[in-house]
C-alpha cells in the first residue's frame, strides 16, 4: 500500500503540476490514463467526497463509456463530448482537466463524432469502484429518494470506511426518511464491527427499527455467532435472535397487508372490466362476446387521446398529464356510441334468440379486432402513464403503486355511480322495470326499445372506460379484449347473473383468492386452482353467489 | 415489313431465351415463417430479411451461378401446420433448402419431416438446446452463447442472488434448469435461486414484483428473465413502480431484441440488459452496410434476377436484430457450402457446411461439426431509443447444444 502511495505521489510529482493543482481533477485524469488496477483503485478512492461537479460528471461518463482519450504524439488527454451536437452530429471535446474545449493548432475547437471514438477502458472492477464513489456523491443528491437508495445500498456494503461520511451527512440532513436510512446504514455497518458492545447495540437498534433490509444480515450473524460463540459472545446471539424475531413478525404483518392490497387491486381490475358485462349480460341477458372488443375500443381511444394531447402540450408536463382524465371521458363516449350502433344494428333483432346473439356478437368481435389491426397495426401501441400515476406510496414497507390505487378508487366510483343510476334516476327505474318484466313495463308505457338501447350503451361505455383504465396496467393491442373476456364472464356468472352486487363480491372473492394462493402455488397453479374452485362452486350453486329471481331471466 | 418480321423474331427469341434461362438458372429456396397469427409480429421480420439476403446474393451472381427463387409458405403460428407446410416445400416445391421456424415447438414439429425426407433446415432463433438433427443447422444462440455469458457477467458484477423468471413453456423451463445447475456449480446456494413461471398473456405481476423486491432487499440480486413478448410490459411497469431499477436489481432478458422494442416501451427498460450474438449498434463496416442496405431495401423491396413480386413489407420503423442477422448468416453459409460442394444435393451440402466461415456484421462465424456456430456474444444495456449499448464482448464462443458438455458432467 505504502509503495503504491509513493508511486502515486511520484507520478504526481513527476508531472509538471504544482501542489495546489493536485486537485480531484488531476487525480481523475491520472486514474483514467492509468493501466494499473491497484493504482486506479487508490486514485478513485481519493476522489470520494470531492465536491467538483466536473469530477462527478466525468466519473459518470467514464462508467457509461463516454470518456474518450485524445492522443497526440506523446500526450494523452481524456475528454468528454459537449452536450450540444451540430448538424453533422459533431460535438466539441471538453477536457476533463480544465473543462476547456480541445483545440487544434490554429486554436479552433476540434469536432468529434461519437461513432468514430473509442471510449476509455473501464473494467467491471473499475466501474464498481466508480459506482461506490458516485454513491457517496449521491449522499449529496438533491433528490431525497435517490439519496435514500444510495445510503441503503452503501449500508449493505458494511464498509466501515463509509461511517464518517454517513455521520457527516446525518448532521446536515433534513429529510426524515433519509435520516432514518442513515441511522439504519450506520447500524448495519456497525453490525460487522469487531467491538461486541458496538455490535450488540447496533443489532438491537436494527431490531427496534424493524429494518427489513438488514434481516438477512442479522440472520447471517446469528448463524455465525451460534457456530463460533467464543468469538461473538452470548449477547450477540441473544440480540440477533430477538431482532430477527421482531423483524420477522413485522414482516408477516406487512405481507398480510400487502396481500390484502394486491388482492383488492386485482379485484378492482376484474370489477372494472366486468361491470359493463354485468349490465349487458347480467341485467339484459345479452351474451355479448364483443364485450372485450368494446374495452379495446376504449383503450385505443385512450391511445388516440394521448397522441392528441402530445400534439398540443408535448410529451410531458401538467397539460399532457391531464390527458388521462379526458381519455376516460372520451372512451366512455366512444365505446358507448359503438355499443349504441351494435345494439341498433345487431342485438335488437336477437333479444329472443340468445344463441344467435352469441354468434353474432362473436362475429362482431372478430370484425372489430381485424378493423383495429388494420388501422393501428398488429403490434401493440404504447400508452404512457401520466406522471401522477407512476411510482408508489410506501406505508410500513408495503408498496401501494399509484396506478393500482387509482384503479381501486375508480372501481368504487363506477360501482357507486351505477348503483345511483339504477336506484335514484328515472332511467334506472325504467331499466329495472324492463329487466324484471319487459311485457308489463311496456304495458305501463315504458319505451322498452329505448331503454334497451340506453342500457346497452351505458354498459358498453363502462367497458370502454375499463379499457382506458387497463391501458395503464397492461398492453394495448388488438388482442386486449381476448385477454379479459373469460375473466369477465367468470366473474359475472359466479356473482349471479342479473345482480350487480354479486359481480362486486365475486370479483373480490376471485381477486383475493388468487393473490393469497399465488405466493404458495405460483401464478400458473394459482389460476388453475381458482378456476377449479369456481367450477366446483357452480356445481353446488349453479345460479352463482346471489340468485336474482325475475321473470325475464327464467323464461 | 422485313424490319417488322425481324423485330418480331428477335422479340420471340428473346421471350424464349428469358423463359429458358429462367427455368434453368434458378434454385428454389423455402421460407417457413408464420406470416399470420400470434407469431407473425416476430417472424415476418425474418421473412423480410431472408428476401433481402436473396436479393443481395442474386445481385452478385446468385448461388453457383443460379438465381435464388423464394418459395414462401405461411404456417400461420399453427404447429401441426408447420409440418404440413414443410412437407409441401420438400415434396411438392422440391426446394433445396428451407429457412424457418421461430418457436421450439414449431421446430420440433417439422424435425421428423426434414429427417424423413432428408431436407435441410436453417434455424435462427435462440433456443434451449438438447437437440441435434443431421438435417438442421442451428445458426441460433445455444444456451452457452446467451444465458451462460449473461450469468457469468452478473456473477462478475458481484451478484449473489438470482431470480429466474420466465413464461411457462419449453424454452424458459429448459434454460432455467440448465442455469440452476450452472449457478450451483458456481457456488450459489439453493435458497438464493428462485425459479418462477407465469402463463402467456399474464398481466398481474404485483405478487411477483413484491417477491422480487423482498428478494433484492439485501442487495446483490438480479433477475434473469425469459418472459416472452408483451407480458414484459406489465412486468416492467410494475417493476419500475415498485422503485426497482437497473441499479438495485438489474434484469437480463433473453427474449427482447431490437425488433421487440417496436412494440415495447423502451423507457421502462432503460439500463436493463440483453445478451445476443448481434446488436444493431455493433460498429463494423459489415454491419453499417447491412443496416443501411436493409433499411433502404424495405422501402422498395424486390428480389433481383428473377420475376418475383415482394409484398407485405412494412417500411416503417424497421430495425435489425440477432435472429435477423442469424437468418442472413445461414443463407450465406449455405451459399458457400453449395459452391464448395459444387452441388445442391443435401448430403453433399451438409458435409461442405462443416467448417464454413463467414465474416458477418458481428464478426466471423464458423459452422462446427455439431451444426452450431462459433460466434461472438455481446452483452448490451438498453437505451431509451430501443437500441443496446454494448458493455461486454465475448469473442468466439462455440455453440454447444448439450448442457452436460458445458456443465462438465
Amino acid at each position: 500500500m505504502l509503495l503504491m502511495l509513493t508511486a502515486v505521489a511520484w507520478v504526481a510529482l513527476a508531472r509538471p503540476v504544482s501542489a495546489a493543482d493536485f486537485s480531484p481533477r488531476t487525480n481523475l485524469v491520472q486514474a483514467i490514463l492509468s493501466e494499473d488496477l491497484a493504482e486506479q483503485t487508490q486514485l478513485i478512492q481519493n476522489l470520494i467526497g470531492a465536491e467538483d461537479p466536473m469530477v462527478q460528471q466525468a466519473l459518470t461518463a467514464w462508467r457509461g463509456g463516454s470518456v474518450y482519450i485524445f492522443e497526440t504524439n506523446d500526450t494523452k488527454v481524456p475528454f468528454l463530448l459537449d452536450g450540444t451536437i451540430d448538424a453533422n452530429s459533431n460535438a466539441k471535446g471538453i477536457r476533463i482537466i480544465d473543462g476547456e474545449p480541445l483545440k487544434d493548432a490554429d486554436g479552433r475547437p476540434l469536432l468529434f463524432v461519437t461513432t468514430d471514438l473509442t471510449p476509455a477502458d473501464a473494467s467491471s472492477k473499475v466501474r464498481k469502484l466508480i459506482k461506490v464513489a458516485l454513491d457517496l456523491f449521491a449522499l449529496g443528491n438533491a433528490n431525497p429518494k435517490m439519496r435514500r437508495d444510495a445510503i441503503t445500498k452503501l449500508g449493505q456494503e458494511q464498509n466501515a470506511d463509509y461511517l464518517p461520511h454517513f455521520e457527516a451527512r446525518t448532521k446536515i440532513e433534513t429529510d426524515k426518511e433519509v435520516i432514518q436510512s442513515l441511522v439504519e446504514a450506520v447500524a448495519l455497518t456497525q453490525v460487522a464491527s469487531e467491538d461486541a458492545k458496538v455490535r450488540v447495540a447496533a443489532i438491537q437498534k436494527l431490531g427496534e427499527m424493524r429494518s427489513i433490509n438488514s434481516v438477512s444480515f442479522l440472520k447471517q450473524i446469528e448463524t455465525d455467532a451460534r457456530k463460533t460463540p467464543d468469538k461473538f459472545g452470548p449477547e450477540t446471539i441473544q440480540a440477533a435472535h430477538a431482532a430477527v424475531l421482531a423483524i420477522d413478525s413485522y414482516m408477516a404483518w406487512g405481507n398480510l397487508f400487502g396481500t390484502a392490497f394486491r388482492g383488492l387491486s386485482l379485484s378492482a381490475v376484474l370489477l372494472v372490466a366486468a361491470l359493463g358485462l354485468a349490465i349487458t349480460f347480467g341485467l339484459m341477458g345479452v351474451i355479448n362476446m364483443a364485450h372485450g372488443e368494446v374495452m379495446m375500443v376504449g383503450a385505443y381511444t385512450a391511445y388516440v387521446t394521448q397522441n392528441i394531447f402530445k400534439g398540443w402540450f408535448g410529451a410531458s408536463g401538467g397539460g399532457f398529464d391531464s390527458y388521462f382524465i379526458a381519455a376516460l371521458v372520451a372512451s366512455f363516449i366512444v365505446a358507448g356510441l359503438v355499443g349504441l350502433v351494435l345494439e341498433r344494428g345487431v342485438i335488437r333483432f336477437l333479444y329472443k334468440r340468445p344463441l344467435e346473439s352469441l354468434l353474432a356478437t362473436w362475429g362482431v368481435s372478430l370484425l372489430l379486432q381485424q378493423l383495429f389491426r388494420h388501422i393501428f397495426g398488429a403490434a401493440n401501441v404504447q400508452v404512457s402513464s401520466p406522471s401522477w400515476m407512476s411510482g408508489s406510496y410506501v406505508i410500513n414497507d408495503v408498496l401501494l403503486a399509484y396506478n393500482r390505487v387509482f384503479v381501486i378508487g375508480f372501481a368504487v366510483f363506477i360501482v357507486v355511480g351505477t348503483y345511483l343510476l339504477l336506484t335514484r334516476t328515472s332511467l334506472g327505474l325504467q331499466i329495472r322495470a324492463v329487466m324484471q318484466n319487459r311485457a308489463m313495463a311496456s304495458c305501463v308505457g315504458v319505451r322498452t326499445d329505448r331503454v334497451n338501447m340506453m342500457t346497452f350503451a351505458y354498459g358498453s361505455g363502462l367497458a370502454g372506460m375499463a379499457g382506458a383504465c387497463l391501458s395503464q396496467i397492461g398492453n394495448v393491442g388488438p388482442g386486449l379484449g381476448q385477454n379479459y373476456i373469460i375473466d369477465c364472464f367468470m366473474v359475472v356468472v359466479l356473482g349471479g347473473v342479473g345482480n350487480v352486487f354479486g359481480t362486486v363480491s365475486a370479483s373480490l372473492g376471485v381477486g383475493m383468492t388468487d393473490q393469497i394462493l399465488q405466493p404458495w402455488l405460483g401464478a400458473v397453479m394459482g389460476k388453475i386452482t381458482v378456476l377449479g374452485a369456481i367450477i366446483l362452486f357452480l356445481q353446488w350453486r349453479p345460479a352463482g353467489l346471489f340468485v336474482t329471481r325475475s321473470r325475464s331471466l327464467e323464461s | 415489313m422485313k424490319s417488322f418480321k425481324q423485330s418480331f423474331l428477335a422479340l420471340a427469341a428473346g421471350v424464349v431465351m428469358t423463359l429458358t434461362t429462367h427455368a434453368a438458372e434458378t434454385v428454389k429456396v423455402g421460407i417457413l415463417h408464420s406470416l399470420s397469427g400470434t407469431m407473425a409480429i416476430s417472424e415476418t421480420s425474418l421473412k423480410d430479411v431472408l428476401l433481402f439476403t436473396f436479393d443481395e446474393i442474386n445481385k452478385s451472381g446468385g448461388v453457383a451461378g443460379k438465381m435464388i427463387e423464394p418459395v414462401i409458405v405461411d404456417p400461420a403460428s399453427n404447429w401441426p401446420l408447420f409440418a404440413e407446410k414443410a412437407e409441401q416445400l420438400l415434396a411438392k416445391d422440391k426446394v433445396s433448402v428451407v429457412f424457418g421456424c421461430w418457436t421450439s415447438v414449431s421446430r420440433k414439429s417439422v424435425l421428423p419431416v426434414f429427417e424423413r425426407m432428408n431436407g435441410l433446415l436453417f434455424y435462427p432463433v435462440q433456443y434451449e438446446g438438447e437437440e441435434l438433427s443431421k438435417n438442421i443447422f442451428y445458426t441460433a444462440e445455444a444456451v452457452n452463447q446467451q444465458a451462460i455469458p449473461s450469468v457469468d457477467y452478473m456473477l462478475a458484477e458481484g451478484k449473489k442472488k438470482f431470480y429466474l423468471l420466465g413464461s411457462d413453456y419449453v424454452y424458459p423451463r429448459t434454460t432455467n434448469k440448465i442455469l440452476k445447475q450452472y449457478l450451483k456449480s458456481k457456488g450459489i446456494p439453493d435458497e438464493d435461486i428462485v425459479e418462477i413461471y407465469t402463463p402467456f398473456g399474464h398481466t398481474d405481476y404485483q405478487t411477483i414484483v413484491a417477491a422480487i423486491k423482498k428478494f433484492a432487499s439485501a442487495g446483490k440480486a438480479c433477475v434473469i428473465s425469459t418472459l416472452n413478448g408483451d407480458t414484459n410490459v406489465p412486468f416492467f411497469k410494475e417493476f419500475a413502480n415498485a422503485g426497482l431499477t437497473s441499479e438495485n436489481c438489474p434484469v437480463v432478458s433473453f427474449s427482447i431484441s431490437e425488433d421487440e422494442f417496436r412494440g415495447l416501451p423502451a423507457k421502462d427498460l432503460v439500463g436493463h440488459l440483453g445478451c445476443w450474438t448481434y446488436f444493431m449498434s455493433i460498429k463494423s463496416p459489415e454491419n453499417t452496410k447491412f443496416v443501411k442496405d436493409f433499411l433502404g431495401w424495405v422501402k422498395a423491396p424486390k428480389v433481383s434476377g428473377i420475376d418475383y413480386t415482394v409484398s407485405g413489407v412494412d417500411p416503417k420503423g424497421r430495425v435489425t436484430c440477432s435472429p435477423m442477422n442469424l437468418s442472413r448468416m445461414g443463407v450465406y453459409l449455405w451459399k458457400q457450402a453449395v459452391e464448395k460442394a459444387g452441388s445442391f444435393e443435401v448430403d453433399k451440402v451438409r458435409t461442405a457446411l462443416i467448417g464454413q466461415k463467414f465474416k458477418g456484421p458481428a464478426g466471423e462465424v464458423t459452422m462446427q461439426e455439431n451444426h452450431h456456430l462459433v460466434n461472438n456474444a455481446f452483452i448490451g444495456e438498453t437505451l431509451a431509443s430501443g437500441q443496446f449499448k454494448i458493455i461486454k464482448t465475448l469473442n468466439g464462443v462455440a455453440g454447444e447444444p448439450f448442457s452436460e458438455k458445458f456443465l462438465g458432467k
